[in-house]
């Protein structure tokens, strides 16, 4: 049981023979620590060691407590009718079972240790999820807890192939990571050099899943996630099944997928869901969007502090007559008006839900309206940077949508210094930074760069179900094809 | 290869690939509400030798518009001295249109085209018109009582661009320069006559290379509009024959003989009948008589304005590219014109009429 975890801890603990004095060191001034002395009806002294708050109580008086003082065996193994049942016999051994919501048992006489799981089952029910919302298809999403992750998952994959394996990272933590996968199918490099990735992790505390993709990540200082986070289990599913594989962290809902690339950040499970020729029409605007987000407001300052050619005659009448009046250059209007949104944003997702509203009401009226009224902003602007943010809002996956944002600003700074010539030099900027960038090792442009043309049937747009037989090319599947005649 | 060079290499690449578009990396401070985007010239003849050059400004600002004038040598020298006299710095990279008066056309316009077509701030989307008249006059009138009335100007010769309708034929810089500088082609320009009071279109000036050598107005210039550019007609009024056509299309054959002695021209004219006020009746022989007569009217009125063109030895109808062919020589523009002047012109209608809404008895 405790098998893949021992490889992480073993190699630096010594291995301490259990003992009750130990135990009973270890638990010095934890106050939710117990230990109960109990006596069967044959007279065999058991001592009870547990974490009050890690531990069911009712399950444990109802499995262990009850038959144990009425049982008439002459031994504790006998005893306790529990299919889980592991001895144990280093100290090192005992605490991590007690920590793991264990109960320890110990004969006293003849000094048998054994771990028994009765983890308190505490977690939330499954809700649908928030970040990553549908209007149709399944609602499930993850929780906190990795067992019942593991087990939304599984439903939708009951096949043997389905493989998990168990990590411990984080000396403070001790956080479970599992790594899941379908054995032949997804490609064997990428398992090697997750798994590589896992165990060279070294940090103390884990508090989400973008921790330990950060710590496994080549491209840190990128503002582009390099692993897809999704709380759906039914991404997972779909993910196991092309070839990528899924690393699943306990106490957070979000999942990581791996290797992604860009485009991966663009599709919705609803793709899946409608129909094609729609799927893929709204996959498009997507993209549109995410380039109207970040070079919308550049284009802006651009256009209106160098290339006035550019625009056309009815929108030049407009545009100068509203920033005929404003005391700020294009630039310092867009960047205030940029930062102020950021604000809201910010404040709107700190927030309770109920105070929403006012926050609508002053985002919306007192900075919109009054901005214009009072001259600091032009009207243009305000419609440019309302659409700017609602186009962000488009791609699904939100730390992209936090990226663009800062490019953004990058855009911004090259639009007021050099123009559209300087957008066009950050633009090749980032597409030349996309270019280095890989997730598992694998190109993050892919499948343009490098180019697989058969899997841009589900790239830009999404391509009926019946031609996309073949797993995607880039994610080197073991198994290539999708239908059952083929492979 | 380690992934910062790759990156540095891509991008190095990818920004030296976008500068040999020859775009400059240090660009024209043109913040919009400290410059006065120019939308159009007019050009006309100053005192001795000189060229006189107008606009307006402030040309979209609520500010009251002012009429700038200035007496100068060369066109850019104008633009030059506006900025000098006007609080904002005038910027001609909204150069729409550019009015030039029938006088100075008369002169030749190849100097005036050739410094616009120079400039890379100026579009070649720039509508070249001739006024006649007193357009300052018209301007400052409109100046007081709307505002941007150029604007106005400019959508209306973009609303007659766009739908091919041959109202007017509005020619910008590029189409002139294209015919200007093509062998056997000389252009044409719309012309309007301003007064006090109106601005209003007069017909289509036809140029023998820069110099404007004829105006075409009614009859002439509809005959035009349909035989020599791709315009249809809303309307073709007839008043010798009491008949208004409408919406008519043309598909024009001009062939050559191999002497290039005999030019034949063969119109099919596709139209419907938008008004009659003769005193026949609408039944079918009437209609057939109709479209003959009507047939022949314009076959007249055609060649009529063919020998006019062989008369100022102009060729708006680029009828001397038809002498090009694969593998043969070539005439040179003195031998066609020469050619072109002596040629018999032969001109065949071939009028079909759209149904009636409903049979007159």
């Amino acid at each position: 049981m405790f098998g893949k975890k021992r490889q992480a801890v073993d190699n630096r603990t010594t291995q301490t023979p259990v003992s009750l004095d130990g135990v009973k060191k270890s638990l010095t001034n934890m106050n939710d620590a117990q230990i109960d002395e109990h006596e069967t009806i044959s007279g065999i002294k058991v001592n009870l060691i547990y974490i009050k708050s890690l531990v069911d109580n009712e399950r444990l008086n109802e499995a262990i407590v009850k038959p144990l003082i009425h049982d008439r065996s002459i031994s504790v193994s006998e005893a306790i009718i529990s299919s889980i049942k592991e001895k144990v016999y280093t100290l090192d051994e005992a605490k991590e079972a007690l920590l793991n919501g264990h109960i320890l048992l110990n004969e006293a006489v003849i000094n048998e240790w054994w771990a028994i799981p009765l983890q308190s089952p505490l977690s939330r029910s499954i809700e649908s999820s928030e970040t990553e919302s549908i209007l149709y298809g399944a609602k499930d999403s993850f929780s906190e807890q990795i067992d019942q992750n593991i087990t939304l998952i599984r439903r939708r994959l009951p096949i043997m192939e389905l493989k998990s394996e168990s990590f411990t990272i984080g000396s403070l933590s001790k956080t479970t990571v599992v790594l899941l996968y379908i054995e032949g199918l997804t490609n064997p490099d990428f398992i090697t050099i997750a798994k590589e990735g896992i165990n060279n992790i070294d940090y103390d505390f884990f508090t989400d899943s973008s921790q330990v993709s950060a710590l496994m990540e080549k491209g840190n200082n990128s503002v582009f996630p390099q692993f897809q986070q999704t709380d759906r289990p039914d991404v997972c599913a779909r993910a196991l099944g092309i070839g990528q594989l899924i690393i699943l962290v306990n106490n957070t809902p979000f999942a990581l997928i791996a290797p992604v690339t860009l485009f991966d950040l663009f599709q919705s499970p609803e793709d899946y869901i409608n129909r094609w020729v729609v799927a893929s029409f709204l996959r498009v605007i997507r993209y549109v969007s995410f380039f109207l987000s970040i070079v919308l407001i550049p284009l802006y300052v651009a256009l209106t502090t160098f290339h006035f050619q550019m625009i056309p005659l009815q929108m030049l009448f407009v545009l100068t007559e509203s920033r005929s009046k404003l005391p700020f250059t294009p630039f310092w209007e867009a960047f205030i008006m940029l930062i102020i949104l950021e604000i809201i944003k910010e404040a709107s997702l700190r927030m309770p839900t109920k105070a929403g509203q006012t926050l609508g009401v002053i985002g919306g009226i007192v900075i919109g309206q009054a901005s214009v009224e009072a001259g600091f902003a032009s009207k243009v602007l305000i419609v440019l940077v309302g659409i700017a943010a609602i186009a962000s809002f488009l791609v699904p996956n939100y730390l992209l949508t936090k990226a663009n944002t800062l490019i953004q600003f990058i855009l911004l700074f090259l639009a007021s210094q050099l123009g559209v010539i300087g957008i066009a030099m950050g633009l090749i900027g980032i597409l030349s930074h996309l270019n280095s960038l890989t997730s598992l090792k694998q190109p993050y442009l892919a499948p343009l760069a490098p180019l697989y043309m058969k899997d841009w049937k589900d790239v830009f747009i999404r391509g009926p179900i019946k031609t996309a037989k073949e797993r995607p090319e880039y994610l080197k599947p073991l198994k290539k094809w999708r239908t059952s005649r083929r492979n | 290869m380690r992934k910062g060079v790759r990156t540095s290499i891509l991008a190095f690449t990818l920004i030296c690939l976008l500068l040999t578009t020859s775009c400059g990396v240090r660009p024209e401070n043109n913040l919009i509400e400290e410059i006065a985007p120019v939308i159009f010239w007019y050009v006309k003849k100053g005192e001795n030798k000189n060229l006189k050059i107008s606009t307006a400004v402030p040309p979209i600002l609520k500010e009251k518009k002012q009429l700038f004038s200035l007496q100068v040598n060369l066109l850019k020298q104008g633009a030059k001295d506006f900025n000098l006299i006007y609080y904002r710095e005038m910027k001609v990279g909204q150069l729409r249109m550019i009015f030039i008066d029938e006088q100075v056309a008369k002169k030749g316009i190849a100097k005036i085209v050739d410094s616009l077509l120079i400039d890379p701030d100026t579009s070649q989307r720039l509508f070249i018109v001739i006024v006649t008249g007193d357009f300052e006059g018209y301007l400052k009138k409109q100046m007081k009582d709307k505002e941007n009335a150029e604007y106005y100007l400019y959508r209306m010769l973009k609303h007659y661009e766009d739908q091919n309708q041959g109202e007017l034929t509005p020619i910008n810089l590029h189409e002139y320069k294209k015919m200007l500088y093509t062998p056997y082609t000389d252009p044409y320009i719309p012309v309007f006559k301003a007064d006090q009071q109106n601005f209003s279109y007069e017909g289509t000036a036809i140029f023998k290379k820069d110099t404007l050598v004829k105006t075409l107005t009614k009859m002439d210039d509809q005959v035009f509009q349909l035989v020599g550019t791709d315009n249809y007609l809303k309307y073709l009024a007839i008043p010798k024959l009491s008949v208004v056509l409408g919406r008519v299309h043309t598909a024009v054959d001009f062939n050559l003989n191999s002497s290039y002695s005999k030019l034949f021209i063969k119109v099919k004219m596709m139209g419907r009948l938008e008004d009659y006020q003769g005193e026949n009746g609408m039944n079918d022989k009437n209609i057939e008589k109709m479209k003959s007569t009507i047939e022949a009217f314009m076959e007249e009125r055609t060649k009529k304005l063919m020998k006019k063109m062989q008369h100022m030895h102009t060729d708006p109808f680029q009828i001397g590219t038809h002498t090009i062919t694969p593998f043969g020589k070539t005439l040179t523009d003195k031998e066609w014109y020469k050619k072109w002047e002596n040629m018999d012109i032969d001109v065949k209608y071939e009028l079909q009429l759209g149904p009636l809404p409903r049979e007159s008895k």
